[in-house]
């Protein structure tokens, strides 16, 4: 199988065995295979970012597996301590992590905990800083000397520079002004390109998601509610609305549209697919 | 694991005790405490004993909770126990074995210590279970107030307290969520001799200061937007009374206390 992260049967119980019992998330089966962008949303509290914290185990199932190319994680200390650089994960506001003297150094932290080479680890830098759009003049400054956006960059560039198989993005977007916003997505999108890595984004954004990722999942309540690509799950409006999501405005937009007797698609998910067709149409009405 | 520690902590109820007035609570307890060690006998810490158990029943924070807050200082009892044991000599001896002698006044003492402990923790854990942190500091405020002859601050002193405690919680979940960054890109914070793991709490320590340094430079802001000037001229939304239930936690206190010295006095003393 070509999995590189597998979920079988996953469940994460806080307080077990008391009263309080919880399921933070139940019975998940869940799998990215190479290369591929998923995406996963779901409201807030619905137990996305508890998912993907088993996925580099940072957290430990209280039932079933997870499999990083194969192999169960938590099979022995050396599988797990591997896993954490196979599978990079981005925390929301990854800027608060950043400690080091300089941005160089931050970002080499990652890779000198791999036990790797001064050279290996100063080509993997100047490499991930390339990806994430650290500018090289930066990377001998104080990284507190950053402005907000730059830190996220460099925060990012950390995560990247380990190379992993799959990296994981919780709310890559979240605090960006919309300029921001649209600079990350490229950015993911690039990197993507270049390295054909796999990826995760955990987003509310369900416009961001529809233009990037190639199937979705959506939690709701611990569990997975659904599942598929774009078109499958984004169809589903009222389901999707049942569980306190929206698709997007343009969407509705071109729902009422239809409503309305003109004869648009259904399917429109981004503002960029949206212009396209009102283009033409307006264009058919003009001619 | 950080977060499961219960002492200090405030379990929500309407019981008479938690009703009664800060001040007073802060009071009696204090007031308790001392007696505790005033106790010379069985039959004086007894009183304490039961007192301590008579007011957690009244608290009606449930025993389990009360037990909980003794978690962390088990290891303290058994240490002092065994210290006690072998360190005190006099009268009988019980067990002898090369130099090690366990008597009499040994097995009291640790036995003694012990109950005192757990009855010191017990009050001050009860205080803490059926007063929140505001209402806590707000208490303290007012009773260390006549230290303001002295150009003590303490309403300075207690809003730096109330705001310590406020931000406990907020911490660990800032450092729970620092460590897990970190540990996404690798690092060891759990194998490794003292000073490497001592390295080890750099990537975690620096991040934590920055972002407190953050939060105290907002919270300030917030406060000043506020018009918060400190004590001067300040009114209270929720004025402290002292009620019939304080003067009766009082007559209590008074109780138990007489009932302690009598005992030493009609009683052997042990320790």
């Amino acid at each position: 199988m070509s999995y590189v992260i597998e979920a079988k049967g996953l469940s994460h119980c806080y307080s077990k065995g008391t009263n309080q019992q919880v399921y933070a998330v139940k019975d998940i089966d869940f799998s990215v295979e190479k290369g591929e962008l998923i995406g996963i949303i779901g409201h807030t509290g619905s137990g996305k970012s508890t998912l993907i914290s088993h996925f580099n185990g940072l957290l430990k199932p209280s039932s079933g597996q997870i499999l990083v190319n194969g192999t169960d994680i938590w099979k022995d200390k050396e599988t797990l301590h591997n896993s954490r650089f196979q599978v990079g994960l981005c925390f929301q506001y990854p800027e608060y992590q950043l400690f080091e003297e300089t941005v160089f150094r931050d970002i080499a932290f990652g890779p000198k905990n791999m036990k790797l080479s001064e050279n290996e680890i100063k080509e993997r830098v100047l490499r991930a800083a390339d990806y994430a759009g650290v500018k090289k003049e930066h990377l001998d400054k104080s990284p507190f000397d950053l402005s907000g956006g730059e830190k996220r960059r460099a925060a990012i560039a950390g995560v990247m520079a380990m190379e992993p198989e799959v990296i994981i993005f919780d709310e890559p977007a979240a605090g960006l002004d919309p300029k921001g916003r649209k600079d990350l997505i490229k950015l993911i999108r690039d990197y993507r390109e270049r390295t054909g890595s796999a990826i995760i984004i955990v987003s509310h954004s369900m416009e961001d998601m529809a233009s990037l990722a190639d199937r979705i999942y959506v939690m709701n309540g611990g569990e997975i509610a659904m599942q598929g690509t774009v078109d499958e799950v984004y169809s589903q409006g009222e389901k999707l609305r049942s569980m306190g999501l929206n698709v997007p405005e343009i969407t509705e937009i071109f729902a009422s549209l239809r409503a309305k007797g003109i004869d648009v698609p259904a399917n429109v998910y981004t503002v960029e697919q949206g212009t396209e067709i009102l283009k033409k149409l307006m264009g058919r009405c003009s001619s | 694991m950080i977060g499961e520690i219960t002492f200090g902590q405030y379990y929500p109820g309407s019981s008479v005790l938690h009703r009664a007035d800060p001040r007073i609570k802060l009071i009696t307890s204090f007031w308790l405490i001392v007696v505790i060690f005033v106790c010379k006998n069985f039959f004086s810490l007894g009183i304490i004993a039961l007192t301590a158990i008579i007011t957690s029943l009244v608290s009606r924070v449930p025993m389990k909770m009360i037990l909980k807050s003794l978690k962390p200082i088990v290891i303290i009892l058994i240490f002092t126990a065994i210290l006690n044991i072998f360190y005190t000599q006099g009268g009988a001896t019980y067990w002898e074995w090369w130099k090690i002698k366990v008597t009499e006044k040994g097995v009291n003492t640790a036995i003694f210590t012990m109950i005192r402990i757990i009855s010191l923790v017990v009050i001050s854990s009860i205080l803490t279970y059926t007063t929140t942190p505001t209402a806590l500091t707000d208490g303290l405020e007012r009773v260390l107030s006549p230290l303001k002859v002295f150009k003590i601050k303490v309403h300075t002193l207690a809003m730096m307290m109330t705001l310590a405690l406020r931000f406990i919680p907020t911490l660990i979940r800032e450092i729970e969520r620092i460590m897990n960054a970190q540990k996404a890109r690798g690092a060891d914070l759990e194998t490794g001799g003292i000073l490497q793991r001592a390295k080890a709490l750099v990537p975690i320590f620096i991040p934590l200061m920055v972002s407190s340094f953050r939060r105290a430079y907002e919270l300030a802001l917030a406060m000043t937007c506020r018009c918060y000037t400190g004590g001067e001229g300040r009114t209270r939304m929720k004025q402290m009374k002292v009620s019939f239930r304080d003067i009766v936690l009082i007559l209590y206190c008074t109780a138990a206390t007489a009932g302690i010295i009598i005992l030493n006095i009609f009683f052997e003393a042990v320790i």
